[in-house]
Formats: structure tokens, sequence, C-alpha cells
């Protein structure tokens, strides 16, 4: 089959009459043997035969963010490929993404704005005008800038990124407001906050083009993952065309274990204590690699030697022998040996982690332990590794800033909850509003997000939302009638991904960053406007304006600002081919290794880490105080950092580049973490819920499926006819010993409450937990989601397969019974922590 | 597969027996392919390659084949079967893709049975022009194989008796509740699978194999022996009857698999007598 690179894949499209000449019919035609076929980029209509128009574009269906081609017939958009031309997704395109072209033409789609009618909750809706709506909106924040109180007004998003995000947070910046909350604690914190205690940065990428050897943790790369298309296909093929090994440690058998040399059952939240056990094995069989040793910091001591540093990681990971670990984890003595050794030996290496890895006590410590297993074997950032992910750096027009600039203390969750909450402590913001200690919002609006579907203990939230008398205006802009905007005062009919303008920034699995576009496939339905648009209305309705005048407006300036894009043919160049990369780019390895120069203007070196920096930049008053106070010890150095001296040469190392302090070493010993009582050295922690569980008990784990997103598919009907339903997967063992047949009807409680659902009895779970998908139980989402129409006026194009609905099952929430909790280090939300009971229903 | 109340597919007029095209052959027969003859002729043979140990159940491509052809719900032209095998720790999970399998038919007449079943069939006369301008004759009918091997369906002709559905032993027609039967309007056509023709006559290959991550479906012409998909079955000996679907019924399908864990033996669920909920693609 013909590879369509980015050069050829639009001179093919368009010179395709004179290619396919030879042999066509009007309706038949053979090409044996003349013909290479093509992958993709131009697509045609069974019914009619004619070409459909083919736009580039990118997906939102989940965070990867594919760039993909978008067909349209008559106006109506049909199909969604990945784009041939990306060099992150090579044309692929996932089940979810294909699935986009439900989100335009669901039946219950909000297509205009409302009010609320009735009581919140009553499902009484008025339809008004943009214009009254957006007055309304200007009624309320004017008054809250006027009287220098702009963070009274509250924003909290669920998804947005790249532009989508960059609008927003100008809009904020202009009005006042750093009241903005996000969802991340739900998703991943754990993980980010443990990288950036380390390497000063995060997202970390897996090289599987190039490696030799896979271990994962916790993650279902093959079903989902925040780079999924660009990750999960270069995996298998690793795996099937290079004979790649490939071993995943996960509680359940995922299709990712599935297609693994081997799935090792292990139990919940012991993947830290595994990888700190594989440490050991390959400490003490010498099987590390001392390369990387010189970039980590390993105790107290800044000037330690490699050798004193090898010698103190092996005192640190004594303790957990494959025994001890085996013991905890469920996992064989020999499966960890085995595994550790072929890591070690291997040429290159990745190891993966995810949400089953950090989504617990103390998850942002075992992401520092996948963090250690790959230093030690010289696996950071270099061929095949586990390297830092590369994205777009786009440019961006920017607005003026308020002259007041306020934020309400509710997004870090409550004091003393998280000592690092880098990302945020998203599950406690309605609750710390509740609380009102930190204040409470005049006006909350969210977007993109469900906070009373996706965040724990959710029916708590939802009746947060409902209680006037906690904040009294609630906006959301939403395209579906869910669980949260049931309680909104003002809906706001946004537009789907695949109606609106975006620059894309998502990473790269080759190390080479990709800028990409979204574009509108068809003119928004109904009245759905697009956020981008809004702002500048509402801005020029409350008295300021913004640095664009649209959407399109704020992404056609991003194009002609950003290097090599301008330079590619800017905005032209990326409607029409919806990528760009640059040709000569080299894949972005071993960052940490370049040598900086250390002579400039204000750079001294302070003796006590070995960091070079700028006191001058740092803002210290002289160079005698910056001395005298130190590099840890001046206000502003972290931003001034230069480089870190090892071993007489100055290298750029890892630079503190977020809210950790830190010299530029690999802090295993981290003195953030040591002075807020916290393990300076990954630690295995036990979790203490799990530690005094009765006999009886279980533990409840939730995870995603290949079909769905968290909370913004169920009304995709291609998707929610393949899944619908979400029975405990529960081991066989563990049913037996509870009376439960596959099929049987069970409740799942505990102190939070109970949900029932059915047993899927399997042996391809390990014993003692059950397992619950978390994207259903939908009480709103439409007539495919929840199975009932949504009560609002106004609906999109009927759509004919509504009577072909053919499921009646619509799955529960397993959020009901898990708290909102968070690790104490990141504030991540502890989903994989909950404690429950099982029993025949 | 699971709990779920089988969609409305299944409950659909089915007619019995009649006009099924199960050849009783006992010994199995293997494919019809012969790569050295095929490429003296003309016409292409557009086989799809399955590598099963690329599979990863994603189901990119049963979304892909649902919105391509606007398929409605409760039926399915492409599907995947997965099963959870062995005893907890050595637990195994597969997967299976499944299709139409534009079949070449049996030894003695080379029709397939879902055409052997179709009352139109044969129809009218037709000219398949090849690439280097010769012509090749053939018979439509509201079923027909044409000359590069793909079976299809004309639902202008089709008159929705459901036979053709009822003969195939893999299950993978039904009836398009968004189409009427051209030849009687009273009833609705019949629908599957045509390997995307409309984009294969263009050029491009069908929806499910460009999406595929793994590149698990390889599709392309037996007769050019250079071809992707000749080497595969060539390398794999897939013109066993080991690597195809059912070859007991002498269907000749020619839709090959790759399957070294025998996956095809210990997985496939068949369709059961005027069922086709084994062709409902769900998860567990």
């Amino acid at each position: 089959m013909t590879k369509l690179n980015r050069r050829n894949f639009m001179k093919f499209a368009a010179g395709s009459g004179i290619t396919m000449a030879s042999g066509l019919g009007a309706s038949q035609s053979a090409f044996a043997g003349s013909i290479k076929m093509q992958a993709g980029g131009r697509d045609f209509s069974p019914i009619t035969k004619k070409e459909r128009q083919a736009i580039p574009t990118a997906c939102w269906q989940c965070v990867t963010r594919d760039s993909m081609i978008g067909y349209v017939e008559d106006g109506r958009l049909v199909k969604l490929e990945g784009h041939p031309d990306s060099i992150r997704t090579l044309g692929k395109l996932c089940a979810k993404g294909q699935a986009g072209v439900n989100q335009v033409y669901f039946p219950d789609r909000i297509l205009y704005p409302m009010l609320r009618a009735g009581k919140r909750g009553e499902h009484k809706w008025k339809r008004i005008s943009w214009d009254e709506a957006l007055d309304l909106i200007a009624s309320k924040l004017k008054p809250l800038r006027d009287a220098g109180t702009p963070e009274l007004f509250m924003y909290q998003y669920g998804r947005h990124k790249a532009s989508q995000a960059a609008t927003m947070y100008d809009f904020m910046g202009a009005y006042g407001t750093k009241t903005i909350g996000n969802h991340t604690s739900v998703c991943e914190a754990a993980k980010w906050v443990g990288q950036e205690s380390l390497w000063g940065g995060m997202y970390d990428n897996w090289d599987y083009d190039k490696t030799d050897y896979v271990v994962i943790f916790g993650s279902n790369q093959f079903e989902t993952h925040t780079n999924h298309i660009p990750t999960s296909q270069r995996l298998i093929r690793a795996k099937v065309d290079r004979g790649v090994p490939l071993y995943v440690f996960d509680v359940r058998l995922t299709n990712t274990a599935a297609k693994a040399d081997q799935w090792v059952p292990i139990n919940v939240g012991q993947d830290g204590l595994v990888m700190l056990s594989m440490c050991n094995v390959i400490m003490n069989e010498g099987l590390y690699r001392k390369d990387h040793f010189k970039f980590m910091r390993v105790t107290e001591d800044y000037h330690a030697t490699d050798e004193q540093k090898i010698a103190a990681v092996k005192k640190n990971v004594a303790k957990y022998t494959p025994e001890f670990a085996e013991k905890h984890s469920g996992v064989p003595a020999d499966t960890i040996r085995k595994i550790a050794r072929g890591f070690a030996k291997a040429n290159s290496a990745c190891l993966v982690t995810y949400r089953g890895t950090v989504m617990h006590y103390h998850g942002a410590d075992q992401e520092r332990a996948a963090m250690l297993l790959s230093a030690i074997t010289n696996n950071l950032d270099r061929p095949g590794g586990r390297v830092m992910g590369v994205g777009a750096g786009w440019k961006h027009p920017s607005s003026p800033k308020a002259k007041v600039h306020k934020g309400l203390d509710v997004n870090d969750g409550f004091p003393d909850e998280a000592a690092y909450p880098t990302h945020h402590v998203s599950h406690q913001v309605l609750p710390m509003i509740k609380d009102g200690h930190a204040g409470r919002p005049k006006v909350y609006w969210w977007s993109c997000y469900n906070p009373g579907f996706i965040n724990g203990d959710n029916k708590e939230l939802q009746s947060i939302l409902q209680d006037e008398s906690l904040m009294p205006f609630l906006i959301t802009s939403t395209i579906v009638y869910d669980e949260s905007s049931q309680f909104a005062d003002l809906i706001l009919p946004d537009v789907t991904y695949l109606e609106r303008w975006d620059w894309e920034d998502m990473v790269s699995a080759n190390q080479i960053a990709e800028f990409y576009i979204r574009q509108p496939l068809v003119k928004p339905l109904g009245e759905s406007r697009c956020q981008g648009d809004v702002w500048p209305e509402l801005a020029k309705r409350i008295g300021f304006e913004l640095a664009y005048t649209s959407k399109e407006d704020f992404v056609r300036q991003s194009c002609e600002m950003t290097p090599g894009v301008r330079e590619a043919g800017g905005f032209e160049y990326m409607k029409k081919h919806g990528v760009w990369h640059d040709p000569d780019a080299k894949p972005n390895y071993g960052f940490y290794e370049a040598k900086v120069d250390v002579s400039g203007d204000g750079i001294i070196l302070d003796e006590k880490t070995g960091v070079y920096w700028n006191w001058k930049k740092a803002g210290a008053a002289s160079e005698a105080e910056a001395k005298k106070n130190g590099y840890l010890g001046t206000k502003g150095a972290k931003g001034a950092y230069v480089a870190q001296d090892i071993g007489g040469t100055a290298y750029l190392a890892y630079p503190p580049k977020t809210k950790f302090t830190k010299a530029g070493y690999l802090d295993f010993y981290s003195d953030n973490f040591a002075k807020k009582g916290l393990p300076a050295f990954p630690t295995y922690t036990p979790i203490p819920e799990h530690q005094k569980m009765a006999e009886d008990e279980l533990n409840l784990t939730t995870y995603k499926v290949a079909v769905h997103t968290h909370s913004r598919t169920a009304h995709c009907k291609w998707l929610t006819e393949i899944k619908h339903d979400n029975p405990g997967w529960i081991n066989t063992k563990t049913a037996e010993a509870r009376g439960i047949k596959n099929g049987d009807k069970i409740r799942v409680y505990n102190d939070l409450g109970e949900i029932t659902t059915t047993a899927y009895v399997t042996e391809g779970i390990i014993p003692g937990v059950i397992a619950i998908s978390h994207h259903f139980g939908r009480k709103h989402s439409g007539v495919y989601g929840s199975g009932k129409r949504s009560p609002l006026p106004g609906e999109a194009a009927a759509d004919p397969d509504v009577k072909n609905i053919w499921w009646n099952k619509h799955g529960t929430h397993p959020n009901a019974i898990i708290p909102n909790s968070s690790d104490p280090i990141s504030g991540t939300q502890r989903w994989m922590d909950t404690v429950v009971r099982v029993a025949k229903a | 597969m699971s709990d779920t109340k089988g969609p409305e597919i299944s409950r659909r007029k089915f007619l019995s027996g009649v006009g099924t095209a199960a050849v009783g052959t006992a010994a199995l027969v293997a494919p019809g392919v012969n790569i050295e003859a095929a490429s003296s002729k003309k016409a292409p043979r557009w086989v799809m390659v399955m590598d099963l140990r690329k599979c990863i159940g994603c189901r990119a491509c049963t979304v892909a084949c649902k919105s391509e052809n606007d398929v409605s719900l409760g039926r399915f032209r492409a599907v995947i079967q997965e099963k959870t095998m062995g005893t907890f720790p050595n637990t195994k999970k597969a997967f299976l893709p499944l299709m139409c399998n534009h079949c070449e038919g049996n030894k003695e007449d080379g029709i397939p049975p879902c055409i052997k079943a179709c009352p139109e069939y044969p129809g009218e006369r037709a000219k398949f022009k090849t690439s280097n301008g010769k012509t090749i004759r053939y018979r439509k009918g509201a079923t027909y194989k044409r000359p590069d091997g793909l079976v299809l369906i004309d639902k202008e002709k089709c008159i929705g008796c459901g036979k053709c559905i009822d003969a195939c032993p893999y299950g993978v027609r039904s009836f398009d509740p968004f189409v009427k039967a051209g030849g009687d309007p009273s009833k609705q056509a019949v629908d599957k699978c045509d390997m995307c023709a409309h984009r294969v006559d263009n050029g491009v290959e069908p929806s499910c194999v460009n999406t595929c991550q793994g590149r698990a479906r390889i599709f392309g012409d037996l007769n050019d022996p250079d071809s992707e998909v000749s080497k595969l079955v060539k390398a794999y000996d897939l013109a066993k009857a080991d690597n195809v679907l059912l070859p007991e019924e002498g269907t000749d399908p020619h839709v090959f698999y790759i399957d070294p864990d025998n996956i095809l033996k210990t997985l496939y669920t068949q369709r059961k007598k005027g069922k086709l909920d084994h062709f409902v693609d769900q998860m567990p």
C-alpha cells in the first residue's frame, strides 16, 4: 500500500484524476497490479458515488486531539478519519474520534440559549436570544468588576486546551478574575506532581518506535490514553513487527494486558512497591547503568559522587525485596526478577504509568518510583525510553490585563489537604464553596465540564449546584443537557468542536513538534456559538476590548505570529493542509545534556547546590546579598536558574520549570517533600484504608473502555450502541464466596451509599476487587445516553435512528459511592482507594 | 456476549432453510486460491487479510464502518468478537474482527450461497472493464459477485425476501431499516459489507482498513503477485483451510486470518439459525 506522507498527500489528492483514470467506469473499475491504493485523504458517497468535500481539522473527543479529515456531503458532516499527513496520528483515528459525527447531530443537542423558568432542577426552561443572554451575563459580571471584586466570578472547565484555553484565559485576565478551576485532579494530577518534583516539567511520552522493552503499570494504552492514537498504534506495531517484549501490570485483564507477553495481575495500589522492588533487583544484581547518576540527587548531599549515590539508592531500596513485594502486591517474586532483569538489560526501555498507578494515597510518590526505575536504567529522554513530550509552541495575541486581578482560594483544596496541589484540587471546588471559608463566587460558569457527574460523591456535588443560597447565578456552556446543566440558571448552546476554530498542540510520539489546527466542518447548528466568539462580545458589553474579534481571528493571528507556521504560509496554509511540522527538525532527546554558557552578566554559582543562577534576573538587591542568601534562599531564584554544575561542567540538566523550587538535579532526594513530612526518597506507603479492610470487603476500581470518554460521549449513538452498560467485573472465586453467579444483580455499597449493577464473573480480574467502568449511569444525556429525551424546547434535525434504539440499559455510576478524598502530596482524587462490600441483590 | 437484550435485528423475519447453500462436503475444502493462475487474469481479486496479532479490539473499524456507510442502529457490517479464556492468573483475551467474507463460492459453480439463494439471480448482463481495457462479462442480480471478487447488493433489484440473510453461514447480512427494497417497496432492502466498493473503485482503501491502528487489516489484490496481501498469503500459507472461517461450508472465503494463536477455532461465535446476535458488537 502507498504510505502517504506529508509531501505526497495533497499532490496525490489533486492529481488523482489522472492516476485513477485507467479503468474507471461510471460505477465499476479495476486496476489489477497497476494501481497502489490510497490509504485515505479522499472519500466518496456510497449512494451517489460523488466525492465528498475533504476538510482538515482536529478531534476533541479526548485530550489526544488527533488531526483528522472531515468529509462533508451537501453541507452535512458524514465522516471523520485520521489526517494522512500527520506525524502524530499517521492517518489513524479511534472509535471515539470517528463517532464525533454524532456530537453534531444527536437529537437532544442544545441549540438555543435557555433561561431557567422554574426552580433549579425542575427542568423548566424558556428560550431567549443571545442578546438577552449576553446582556444578562454582563449585568452580573460588570458590577463585580466595577466593585473591584472580579474574583467573585468563577469559571471552571473540563476540557480546555490550546487556543480554547488561551482565549478563555485571555478573557479572564482582561476581566480580572483568577478564580479559574480545572479538572486535572480527577484525571492524573498526582502523575504530574511526581514528575515535576523530579525533572522540573511534565508529560512523559514513550518512544515506542525505537524501544526494545515495554513495562506498563495501570495504563490501558490500547483502549484509552491521553495520547492514545499516536502511542497505541506504535506500541502494537513495535510488539508484533519488532518483537518488543510487553509486560502489563493491572488489576484487570484490559485489552492492553490481553496483547502483552504477560498480563501480571497486581493488587490495588501496589504498583510503586513493585517498581521499587525492580529497582532492588537491578541495584543488587549490578544491572543499573551509571550514565544517569550524575544528573540524580539521592541524598541530602548535593555534591555526592556517583559511587555514593549508587550506594544510597541501593540502601534506600534494600527493604523492597521481591519477596516483600510479592507479599503485598501478589506478584510472584520470580516474575518481578524476570521483568526487572529484562527491563535493565534491554538497550532501551519504556516504563509507563497512568491512573491505575497514581490515583491513590501518595500517588505522586508512585510516579517518583517510576522515574527512579527509568533513571537508574538510563531510560530518561533518550531514544527508546521514557521521554519528555514535545508539542507545538504557538504564539498568540494577548489582550491588556485588568488593573484588579484577584482570585478566591477555592482551587487547592481545604487547608492542609495537599502539600503540592500544583494542578489544583478540582474535585473539592464545590465542597469548598459550600464550606464558604474561602468565599463563594456570585457567578459560577462551567464549560465542557460536568461536575455533578465526574467527581466523587457526585450527588452531593449536584446538591451544591442546586442550592441557590450558595451561588446565586450559574451559567453553563454545553452541547448536552446533563447532570450539572440541569441546575444552571442560564444554559449557553456551545458549538461542537467540529464547528469551531482552534490551533492545537498535543505532543508527538516521535519527539518532533506538530502544529495543527481545527476548523469548522459545518456551520454551527441552530444558534450554537463558540466560546471564543462569545468572549469579545461579552467584553464589549462589560466595557473592555480584546485583542481579537473572533476565534477565527485569534487563530489567524496566531498562525501569522508563530515562527515556522508563518513562513510555511500562515493561516491560509494551515486551512488548506491542517498540519505543519518543521521538515528539518530532529527528534528532541537528552535536553539535560545541553552544555550552557555561564559567562553572562549576573550569573553566579551557588556553592551549596551547584546551581548557576542569575541574581539580577532573580531581582536580588546585590550580588553579595544573593550569595549570602543563596539560590534556595532567594525568592525568584528558581526563575533565574541557568545551569547545574556537574563535575565542573555546566549542564542545562533538569531546570525547575514548575512550582517546585529545586536544583538542576533529578530530585530523588526531595527537600520539598522532606520539609512537609513526606518521604524524601521514593517510598512504599501502604494505603490507610486498605490496611484496615475487613475480610469481606473489596477494593473498588474504575476504568475506561475503548469506545467512550469519561463523560462526553454517552450521547454518541455509535459508541453507546457498543457499550451502554457497566457490569461489575469480579473474579470467579470472589464471586463464589458471595454466592454470586455471572449475570446476577448485585449491590455494591459502603458508608457513602449503594449502587446496583450486574456481576460480570471473570477470570480476567485479580481476586478481592470489583471493577466498574465510570462512563454510565447517566441521568441526563439525551435519548442515546440516558434513554430519555432532554426537557428542552428546540432540537437538532430529527434522527431516524432513534426508533432503532434496541438497548434499554444505561448502567450505573460508581462515583456515587466514591468519596472526594485527596492524595496528601498532590491533591489528586483517590479514585482507586475506595473500599466496598458486594452482595447479591 | 454479555448481558444485553438482543437488538431488533434478530427478530426480523427469517426464512427457514430454503435455499441455503451449505455444501455438505465432509472434508475441509481449501480456499481456491492459486496465485500463479490468478495473476494471469485481467481483473483484480480484492481480499482482506486480518493479522490477528495486531488487532487490539479498539473498535475503530466498527465505528468507521457505521459512519462511512450510515449503518442504522441494531445491525453492523463489521464487528469484533472478543472472548476471555483460561484460568486466573493465566487468563487470555482475544479479538476477532468479522465482516463479509466475499466468498468465491464452491468449486462446482463458483457461486456463494447468498447469491445462490437470491431469487433475482442471475439477472441482467453486465460488463466489467479492466485496467488494461479488457471487458469481462458477468451476471448481476439483487446480490451478485463482481469479477473483482466483491459480493455486492443491488438494493434497487432487491425484493427484501431475506433468503440471502438466511443463506449466509456467517450471518453478515441484515435488513436495512433506512432503505426500501427496490423490487418490492413493501419490504426493506438487504445490506452488508461491500468492502467499501465506492472507495475501492476510486482507488481508496476500505474505511475500516484506513483507520486500523495496528494495521491488522490489510486490503489488496490477490491477483497482483506483488501486492502485500499476495505476499502475506504466501508467507503465512493463508490459503489453508485453517486460516478462513467455516471452511467446511465450502464457500471459499476471501478474508484470510493470520492466526498463530488459533483464535478462529477458540473464539469464533457462529450465528445461530434464524439469529444474528453473534454479529452485534458488544463489550463485556
